[in-house]
């Protein structure tokens, strides 16, 4: 097993994290959700974060994203320090340059899937792509669903709805918060090779959260957290390989968590 | 943070602790008032703002409440301020009235009595005149209700005391004569008699500190010989009131001992009908005479606004139990699952509403309260002429009325939302968040009722307008106003149906304007039924405000317009205390911005049939540059006579006829000829009226004024010019004033009280964005990390709380002015043809202020909403 924590700086890197810490409370007290995290996720690569429940590793994606404030270090999109940026310049990363895929869906139930697609493009004040518009449709098989509104889709339709309003900017980086957590299994298997074709056949970067090793599996490399600090690092998993790592990081857990607090409160997905 | 969703933790407690019991829905009401309590806690700030509407309404009642004593009080101080000090007031009808008084001061434990006595006088010097009350000095000062500011007190025959106000009227001093004028009746069998003349001079000025006099205009103080002389005897079987203060020793707790009231029964001794009274006694009985029911007609006037405020906060209270409900769709559901009965569910939120309604209309007696005690702070700051209580009399009704109404309403507002709350499924608790769906729309029973009361309704305005402009003023009215109301009740009734379309119209337009107002508009239309709610209770004040200013803009009109009719002219120089000087045509001409004069001469003539005309007549070119109505002189010409078509019916004469007019001399002939204008009526020319009666007096000025100058401003200036001639100055700009003034205070007093219907709306907006705020926590999280920024979010909210406002506002504006010109058209039709006027300015000012209103409700909602951080969007359930 590959455990480099750190990969040298280059161009192709799309989200950084340099001694990224993130504690709650203070004194005796103290929790360390993330403990000095220095990770590097590649630009065009499907990135899978893993680790049980406690590990921090929702707390990473909120801090690489710009949703939370970090106690230290700092978090990269591109060149930007994210951890520096106000409310405004925040807004303006998401917009441009940061999707998200949640795992309730989370469409307005009043807009059809077509006007959840071209939202974000709408409240930033730009024009809609129309011919990567139809590439995404297309991509994610919604051509029939577009006039639809969420109620009268199923889940992994609306979760490919999703997906499409997410990667409508062409944003660097797309965030999922386990994408599939909501849907059956043939739904998720279906979502989770829509995104790694997001990333293969249209050139995106996908940093995709998941406590599922088959999940996981669908990603190019899968990094792995245990309390706060990156646990190990697996390139082409399997459900297998993504599985042993898991189960690796918990019979390694005594002893990796010795004198701390077994679970971070707090930081659970 | 509570969230929308449910927290099974919190509740459980509340189910599992008693008793969801083998019994049943049965079962005890003790855990459900457990858990109502536990539940309002959680939810204790959405239903503040349900409950500021009612405290609000309440308050509204207490204070007209409190008013009400306020001016019953007033009342009776200003009736017992005139006795002074007297503790005991007896009344009698014998005519030996001063032997009474004697009699009445020799009894034990009266320390002072007098006879209350008083004559109406007129006094002046010839040139300024004052009408006052004439009251004899008392014997004891105790029983003098005016303060001696300068001089002394009248003690012989021929002096007298006045008040500081009348005094600077007069124009004297002390040492000053003046005269006062009486008619003395010397024939009490045909009125007949003469004005006698006295001189009196005065020697006292006085003030009254207790405005006992106020009503009359204050009081002259003279010698009880002169009042008696003054003073008309009353006709037999008329009374004398005696006031009387006693000694310490005759009172006990203020009021007379039994004995010394017995006393003074048995020291009356001229006979017939007596009584002994203390003055609160007095006051009481008097005030009671006086406003023969007057303080109930303000009372029910003022709580008809309090009812229509309260019927505003019952839409406010039912909207946000209606809510309320949905959001906790779920907790109810579980409650279900866990055997928690339909009753109990029911009687849940019923004693949740009725909790929340007496906490807030005891809040509201207590704003009542302090709003009614901050204006008697206040008011005698401006000069009232009214003795007002220096605080208020907290009634038992004060409090209880309002609590009950209060809580009455809130518990029947919530009646709906509890029948839906029985409703839940117990499955509804398994389904996840997403799809347990609103309740489905309005029901087919609401659609037949809502269509049957609008037709209807306005089948009865369209009734009412008819008997109206038939001249069945009452009946017209009263079926204009009935056919209102219900309509207006089927229209609130039927919102539900066709406002969401307005709503959808009015939100295309807004959309747009950008990416948040389209979130803006697709908000507003996903819940049509709680859009149409809100701006319901909008519409209903809206509705009303635009009703009364569309009234009185056309009556406004309506007025202009008959005012030209009777006034030919814009300024008439009349008679008044004197006659009109000959050199008054020279002084009005002289005023700059009158632009000609006639000189109108004015006679008696006789008619061969016994009737009898006042003619006037003036110089035919001064007649046409002065009367501006221009078409009403056409038919003047030497030898012919003005009248209108109604006069002509009146003396059975037609354009053409001959009329024989006899003044001094002999018959002269005039044809008739006909005028449009009343003002113009039995008018001839000067030649003419000359030949009926060569002695024709000079009567009047007519005036026309400069078109460019304030008629008001210039009437003023007339005024001015003629004001030592004790002549009356007039015209259509004076009445005008004098009617826009009636108009303006009748319709502030009326929109003001409507204003806090429409403030109790606003809170409802904004109690309604609240909580789709509330419910729409996790949308907002992720438009925030979809790119929407912060000032995004807020104009959204914003967007919406100005569209669910203004469609409220426009729905109001349109049937306020149905309602206006219908009832404009029944009310005003027997003056005239009435002139039915958008008002655009207050329209345009009802609009801005609803919009505005709307923007001010989305300011809280939008900070509650800005605290969904983002990252709340990611939160799994």
């Amino acid at each position: 097993m590959d455990t480099t924590v750190y990969v040298p700086v280059d161009g192709t890197r799309a989200v950084r994290a340099r001694d990224l810490t993130k504690t709650y409370g203070s004194g005796e007290a103290v929790v360390h959700a993330l403990a000095g995290v220095d990770v590097d996720f590649a630009a065009g690569e499907f990135t899978a974060i893993m680790g049980p429940s406690g590990s921090g590793k929702s707390t990473l994606m909120h801090l690489l994203a710009g949703l939370d404030t970090a106690t230290s270090g700092q978090a990269f999109v591109g060149t930007t320090d994210v951890t520096g940026l106000n409310d405004g310049a925040l807004t303006k990363l998401r917009r441009d340059r940061v999707g998200f895929v949640f795992q309730q869906f989370n469409l307005l139930p009043m807009f059809t899937a077509e006007q959840n697609i071209t939202l974000p493009v709408e409240l930033a004040g730009g024009t809609v792509d129309r011919q990567w518009f139809g590439t995404l449709v297309e991509t994610l098989g919604l051509t029939e669903r577009l006039t639809h509104r969420p109620a009268e889709m199923s889940g992994g339709q609306q979760q490919r709805v999703a997906i499409a309003r997410a990667l409508i900017a062409q944003p660097d980086v797309v965030f999922a918060d386990e994408p599939t957590g909501n849907l059956d299994s043939r739904s998720g298997a279906e979502v989770l090779s829509f995104l790694r074709r997001s990333v293969r056949e249209l050139g995106r970067t996908i940093i995709m959260v998941t406590h599922d090793p088959a999940a996981a599996a669908y990603a190019d490399r899968v990094v792995l957290l245990a309390d706060g600090r990156i646990a190990g690092d697996i390139t082409d998993p399997t459900p297998e390989s993504a599985l042993a790592g898991l189960d690796a990081l918990r019979t390694l857990e005594p002893d990796v968590s010795t004198g701390t607090t077994p679970a971070v409160p707090g930081a659970g997905a | 943070m509570a969230t929308t969703t449910t927290a099974p933790s919190t509740d459980a407690p509340g189910s599992s602790s008693g008793g969801v019991p083998a019994a049943g829905p049965k079962g005890s009401s003790l855990p459900t008032a457990r858990y109502t309590l536990a539940q309002m806690r959680r939810s204790a700030g959405r239903l503040t703002a349900a409950g500021i509407a009612i405290l609000i309404g309440t308050a509204f009642v207490a204070v007209t409440l409190l008013a009400g004593n306020v001016i019953t009080r007033a009342t009776y101080d200003t009736i017992a301020a005139r006795y002074a000090d007297a503790d005991v007031l007896v009344t009698t009808s014998g005519t030996d009235w001063r032997q009474d008084v004697e009699a009445i001061r020799g009894t034990d434990g009266v320390a002072a009595a007098d006879a209350v006595r008083s004559a109406y006088l007129n006094l002046g010097d010839g040139s300024v005149f004052a009408y006052a009350e004439g009251i004899a000095r008392p014997q004891d000062s105790r029983l003098m209700a005016l303060d001696l500011t300068a001089g002394k007190w009248p003690s012989e025959r021929g002096e007298i005391a006045v008040p500081d106000g009348l005094a600077e009227r007069l124009h004297v001093g002390i040492g000053d004569e003046t005269q006062v004028y009486r008619w003395v009746t010397t024939d009490p069998e045909t009125g007949d008699g003469e004005e006698v003349t006295e001189d009196v001079r005065v020697v006292g000025i006085t003030q009254d500190p207790y405005n006992a006099y106020a009503s009359s205009g204050g009081a002259v103080v003279a010698t009880p010989a002169d009042i008696d002389e003054w003073a008309d005897d009353p006709v037999p079987g008329g009374t004398f009131e005696i006031a009387a203060l006693l000694e310490p020793s005759a009172l006990s707790g203020g009021e007379p001992t039994p004995a010394v009231r017995d006393a003074l029964d048995a020291a009356v001794v001229s006979g017939g009908k007596h009584s002994v009274k203390t003055v609160d006694e007095h006051a009481q009985q008097v005030s009671a005479e006086r406003t023969g029911g007057e303080d109930l007609v303000f009372l029910v006037f003022v709580l008809t606004f309090a009812a229509v405020a309260l019927l505003v906060a019952g839409l406010v209270i039912a909207n946000t139990f209606q809510v309320l409900v949905a959001q906790r769709t779920r907790t109810l559901a579980l409650l279900r699952c866990v055997g928690a009965g339909r009753g109990q569910l029911y009687r849940s939120v019923l004693l949740e509403a009725a909790v929340l309604g007496v906490l807030a209309s005891l809040g509201g007696v207590l704003l009542g309260v302090l709003l009614a005690q901050t204006a008697l702070f206040v008011a005698p700051r401006f000069d009232l002429g009214v003795p007002l209580p220096a605080a208020v009399s907290i009634t038992p009704q004060v409090v209880l009325i309002p609590l009950a109404v209060g809580t009455v309403v809130t518990v029947v507002a919530a009646l709906a939302p509890a029948r839906n709350a029985t409703r839940v499924a117990p499955l509804a608790a398994l389904r996840p968040a997403e799809t347990l769906s609103v309740r489905r729309g309005a029901g087919r029973v609401r659609a037949v009722l809502s269509a049957l009361a609008t037709i209807g309704g306005f089948a009865l305005v369209g009734l009412g307008v008819y008997f109206g402009t038939t001249g069945e003023v009452q009946l017209g009215l009263a079926a204009t106003v009935l056919g209102g109301a219900v309509s207006l009740v089927g229209v609130i009734v039927g919102t539900v149906f066709w406002l969401p379309k307005v709503a959808a119209f009015l939100g295309a337009l807004v959309s747009r304007t950008g990416p948040a107002s389209r979130l803006a508009a697709a908000n507003t239309l996903r819940n049509p039924r709680r859009t149409s709610a809100t701006a319901t209770a909008l519409l209903i004040g809206v509705t009303l405000i635009m009703t009364m200013t569309t009234g009185a803009a056309a009556a406004r009109e309506t007025a202009d317009d008959t005012l030209d009719e009777t006034f030919p002219v814009d300024i008439m120089v009349m008679p008044g205390a004197g006659e009109v000087p000959p050199s008054a045509a020279g002084t009005v001409d002289g005023v700059d911005g009158v632009t000609d004069v006639a000189e109108v001469y004015a006679a008696d003539a006789e008619l061969p049939g016994g009737e009898y005309l006042y003619l006037q007549g003036a110089d035919l070119e001064d007649l046409r540059a002065t009367v501006h109505d221009e078409h009403a002189l056409d038919n003047l010409a030497p030898g012919t006579i003005l009248l209108t078509q109604d006069d002509m019916e009146n003396l059975g004469v037609a354009a053409g006829d001959t009329l024989e007019v006899t003044g001094t001399g002999s018959a002269v002939p005039l044809t008739v000829a006909e005028t449009s204008n009343m003002g113009l009526s039995d008018v001839v020319t000067l030649t003419d009226l000359r030949k009926v009666d060569p002695e024709a007096t000079f009567a009047a000025v007519w005036a026309a004024l400069d078109p460019a100058a304030d008629p008001a401003t210039l009437l003023a200036d007339v005024q001015d010019a003629m004001s030592d001639q004790g002549v009356f100055v007039t015209g259509p700009a004076a009445q005008r004033a004098q009617f826009e003034q009636v108009i303006n205070v009748m319709l502030g007093i009326v929109v003001g009280l409507l204003a806090v219907a429409v403030v109790i709306a606003v809170i409802g907006v904004a109690n309604t964005l609240s909580l789709s705020v509330i419910e729409r926590r996790r949308e907002s999280a992720t438009l925030r990390a979809i790119g929407l920024s912060k000032s995004q979010l807020r104009g959204m909210l914003a967007v919406e709380g100005m569209l669910i406002a203004g469609v409220g506002a426009v729905l109001g504006i349109a049937l306020g002015l149905l309602y206006g010109w219908t009832g404009a058209l029944t009310a005003l039709s027997v003056m005239g043809d009435v002139t039915l006027a958008v008002p655009w300015l207050d329209l345009g000012v009802v609009l801005v202020v609803a919009v505005v209103a709307g923007l001010i409700a989305s300011v809280a909602p939008a900070r509650s909403a800005l605290q969904a951080s983002p990252v709340e969007a990611l939160a799994a359930e």
